[in-house]
């Protein structure tokens, strides 16, 4: 079958509606009767809630404290455990404050307006308690616990790779050892939509109808429905146009369940749109995480062992998928090079900070930074190319498929000729401008990434408690036009267009006759993930692939049948079936019509044109990159300009070029905004001192330049289709290469870098201090 | 401050008349008033430019603007800029289109409305590169936006 529109560039289908205005996120529901909420949040990094007084809001509709939330929920799970964990769940409120910010109760009112007013009138009595300011303060002697039950401010702890014996002997052969530390700085998500949540109770059927602005609708619906007690049939979860999730939007979070018990109380739609300063507390938040790195090599530059000590402070408790970034990263950390070992201490602990959770690269991001700083060192110590100390180190496409120290086995590909091209790339850097005294330098990151996460054993294994399977339905109807139907939830990524684009070419027929149907738990596959993890193509894309193939068994069987011709000589193409070698075809759509006619079909097959398929692939895939950029220093003022990006990457089969770079675009400025500017920031007791858009800085249009891009595209050897997945891809090179880069420019401090952000200030001090 | 008053408005070419309270956001007149939802709010801080509206000629964030500022003004929206014509866009709507400069689209009206002002004003090309600078996007990286703003510019023969 021809590819007529897998690998084109086509613009996405559903973007008019979009410029035009016309979409529909979740702040443009309105419903009869609807009610508006707000959340009551705590002013105090740490305490007991000692009163919650609502007696002067006297014009809420309905005020719902911590006492009243506890009794009607069940807890969060969590469904990660790693390690040693004792936080398995998470009550909703259990009658403590743990971070600035923390949901305590929800007040329901006739606006927005008239709920944040009531907010104003209710008083909450909190005895504080002495504040843990972070994981340093947390692990200290006799450091007061955010959860006594526990006897210990440590949610989970755990090693990965080998084993202590045997990477100290590999330490204790290798001819040099370095060691250098590095702060990782806490970041924020910021997708522009915030977000929100429309609950619509219908009192005569006992159903209840969630809009919220997610990323994994039928997750959220399961939490909803452990929380609340209510069986999951009877709660439908709708991802409306969603601005933006970044990992953020994949679960329920305190303050949403508060508003679904109060529209359950009130038997009335109730809408709350969280505003940014609240996005700035209570969205989970990424990284603050601190690295002791030691690395191993050899005189002629072999790179023998790599043993991490890793600390996250994963703030006041853990989200759905708990210390699994750092588990991520612990896992990814070997990269493409060959290690004789490579261990990871890992410890993942709480502080009074605003929770973490998922974000775009997931711990991958923080493994490619922190190997590649690493081999930049080292190739600094030793004198050499960093690129020619890369490859030497690098895995060959003959030594592939390859298990690193990790036990994760990488599929194919070649990392060599793909950072060979890179490299050719910087010939294409423009000169740097007459008159510019800035400091010039070029950096490189290479990484291999795990996307297509799955199988389901694979995560049974390892303790999380998620299917990594996809599934799609796919019915054509009696006018040939097909409705596909996914549990991915796009909310910026395309599908709507690349999975025409598969489904186009599977069946032979137009694009415009296929719509997706996705986001949705009622007419939806199951799908535990949604959109995330760089997994919708390679999983849900694969589920794809094998469902229209089943459709086009039948479709070939029926026209078959139609033709007095074997099943097998037909083949679809161009809207039609055609008999192999001859002109002698029929329109898909009679087919079809015959289908759903029942009419003369082969013996024995059922009516109709349903088909689903259900995709638990093989293995993960893996995608892989190399970036470099330039980064050009202003010594006087330690301000960073990125005068110019390149990336050679392999996807395995692009479906739409188009989509894929503008993936690695945004991936790049959200890697480049924690390598240079973005942190958030606390006062030592606990208050977030970065809470609008002037404090926490996003990247801006002249922080990022244009990206020169190189696709290699070798298939997936397990994946149906050959997609590799690669939506975190551009985060996951671009810290680490912007850091790189900046350290290049900076020979005689770039050792010293011990921290992200390398923001202005930070670099300027670097250099006063070392002349 | 919940006292209520009439605002006289002109919104994508009609007369209009809001009665809200004196504290409503523009924004939210715009959104929930009169239904335009096209105009996304992204911060009520002023910084991220996702409310822009062309506000008597120029662009303006409408999360920063209470309703009885606005007494007289005329505002476009979003909804305006493509026309009435069926599938007509705006020259850098459909640049943005074939250019990918958009992904999740929540930030893209506000970006619309601020090159939408650029072009009519006659800014030049590096004038509306730089009045891009006032807009957060954290899907795209720029790149494409920046694109679809050559291409237009290019188009119009600027």
């Amino acid at each position: 079958m021809s590819a007529r529109y897998v690998g084109r560039r086509i613009p996405r289908r559903n973007d008019a509606r979009l410029l035009r205005g016309r979409g529909h996120f979740v702040d443009d529901i309105e419903l009869p009767g609807m009610l508006h909420a707000a959340i009551v949040r705590s002013p105090a990094a740490h305490g007991i809630v000692r009163s919650f007084d609502a007696t002067a809001a006297v014009d809420a509709e309905l005020v719902l404290g911590p006492a009243e939330i506890d009794a009607a929920t069940h807890p969060v799970p969590v469904l990660w455990t790693i390690g040693v964990q004792p936080q398995t769940a998470t009550r909703v409120a259990d009658g403590r404050v743990r971070y600035v910010g923390q949901p305590l109760g929800v007040v329901v009112a006739a606006s927005r307006y008239a709920a944040e007013d009531a907010i104003d009138q209710i008083v909450v009595d909190i005895d504080d308690l002495p504040v843990v300011a972070d994981a340093t303060a947390a692990l200290a002697p006799g450091a007061p616990l955010l959860y006594p039950e526990y006897g210990t401010n440590v949610l989970s702890a755990f090693d990965s790779g080998d084993t202590a014996e045997h990477t100290d002997a590999v330490f204790a052969a290798a001819h040099r050892v370095l060691r250098h530390r590095m702060h990782l700085g806490r970041i924020a998500g910021i997708s522009m939509e915030g977000r929100g949540i429309v609950v619509a109770p219908d009192p005569t059927t006992d159903h209840l109808t969630i809009w919220s602005s997610n990323q994994a609708p039928h997750a959220i619906r399961d939490a909803v429905s452990e929380v609340l007690g209510l069986p999951q049939h009877r709660i439908r979860v709708v991802a409306p146009d969603v601005g933006g999730a970044f990992g953020l939007k994949d679960h329920i979070y305190d303050d949403e369940l508060m508003v679904c018990l109060a529209a359950l109380r009130l038997g009335r739609p109730v809408k709350w749109i969280e505003d940014r300063s609240e996005h700035m507390v209570s969205t989970t938040q990424a990284r603050d995480e601190h690295v002791d790195v030691e690395v191993a090599f050899d005189e002629d530059g072999r790179l023998r062992g790599l043993r991490i000590d890793a600390q996250r402070d994963t703030g006041a408790q853990f989200a759905i998928f708990g210390g699994g970034p750092l588990f991520t990263m612990a896992g990814l950390v070997p990269g493409p090079y060959r290690w004789d070992a490579v261990r990871t201490t890992a410890k993942v602990i709480a502080s009074n900070r605003t929770p973490l959770g998922a974000y775009r690269g997931f711990g991958q991001t923080q493994a490619a930074l922190i190997r590649e700083r690493t081999v930049d060192l080292v190739a600094r110590a030793l004198d050499v190319d960093p690129v020619e100390l890369r490859l030497a180190n690098m895995l060959e496409p003959h030594e592939l498929p390859a298990t690193t120290r990790t036990h994760i086995t990488f599929d194919n590909g070649d990392y060599p000729a793909c950072l060979r091209r890179a490299r050719e790339l910087t010939a294409q850097f423009p000169e740097r401008p007459d008159g510019d005294e800035r400091i010039r330098g070029v950096g490189y990151a290479f990484y291999v990434q795990m996307a297509g996460i799955g199988p389901s054993n694979t995560n049974q294994l390892i303790g999380l408690c998620i299917g990594g399977h996809e599934t799609a339905t796919i019915r054509m109807e009696p006018d040939g036009s097909v409705r596909v139907a996914s549990g991915i939830s796009p909310h910026g990524q395309g599908q709507e267009t690349t999975f025409a684009q598969l489904c186009a070419d599977r069946l032979g027929i137009d694009i415009d006759q296929i719509a997706l149907v996705f986001n949705d738990t009622d007419t939806t596959p199951y799908s535990a993930y949604g959109t995330a993890a760089s997994r919708s193509m390679p999983v849900g894309g694969g589920a794809l692939h094998l469902v229209a193939d089943k459709l086009a068994a039948k479709i070939r069987a029926i026209a078959g049948e139609l033709l007095e011709a074997a099943a097998d000589d037909i083949v679809l193409g161009g809207g039609r079936a055609t008999v192999i070698g001859t002109n002698v075809s029929v329109p898909i759509g009679t087919v079809a019509q015959r289908a759903w006619q029942g009419f003369s079909l082969p013996a024995g097959m059922e009516p109709g044109l349903i088909e689903t398929a259900g995709y638990d692939p093989l293995s993960a895939t893996f995608s892989y990159a190399a970036h470099v950029c330039r980064a050009a220093v202003d010594p006087a003022t330690g301000e960073v300009a990125i005068e110019h990006y390149a990336v050679v990457h392999d996807c395995g089969t692009i479906v739409n070029p188009l989509v894929v770079e503008g993936q690695i675009h945004g991936g790049i400025a959200q890697g480049l905004g924690a390598a240079l500017i973005e942190e958030v920031v606390y006062s030592a007791d606990g208050q977030p001192l970065t809470t609008t858009f002037l404090d926490y800085l996003a990247p801006l249009s002249a922080s990022m330049p244009n990206v020169t891009i190189e696709h290699m595209e070798i298939p997936s050897p397990y994946t149906p289709g050959g997609m590799k997945g690669m939506g975190e891809g551009g985060t996951n090179g671009a810290m680490a290469c912007v850091v790189n880069a900046v350290a290049a420019a900076l020979p005689h401090v770039a050792d010293r870098i011990d921290r992200t952000p390398l923001s202005p200030s930070y670099l300027w001090e670097l250099l006063q201090s070392n002349p | 401050m919940t006292e209520r008053r009439a605002v006289h408005l002109v919104v994508n070419g009609e007369a209009r008349v809001v009665e809200v309270e004196c504290r409503t956001l523009l924004s939210d007149v715009l959104r929930h008033t009169l239904g335009l939802t096209g105009t996304h709010v992204g911060c009520e801080q002023g910084v991220c430019g996702a409310c822009t509206v062309i506000w008597d000629g120029a662009p303006a964030r409408s999360c920063l603007a209470l309703a009885p500022q606005a007494e007289g003004a005329t505002i476009e929206t979003i909804e305006s800029v493509a026309g009435t014509a069926p599938g007509a866009l705006h020259p850098f709507q459909q640049a943005m289109h074939e250019l990918h400069g958009l992904q999740c689209g929540f930030c893209t009206a506000g970006i619309v409305m601020t090159i939408v002002a650029a072009e009519r004003s006659g800014q030049t090309l590096d004038e509306a590169l730089v009045a891009l600078g006032g807009h957060i996007c954290r899907c795209t990286g720029y790149v494409n936006i920046r694109a679809a703003i050559e291409h237009t510019w290019q188009e119009l023969g600027r």
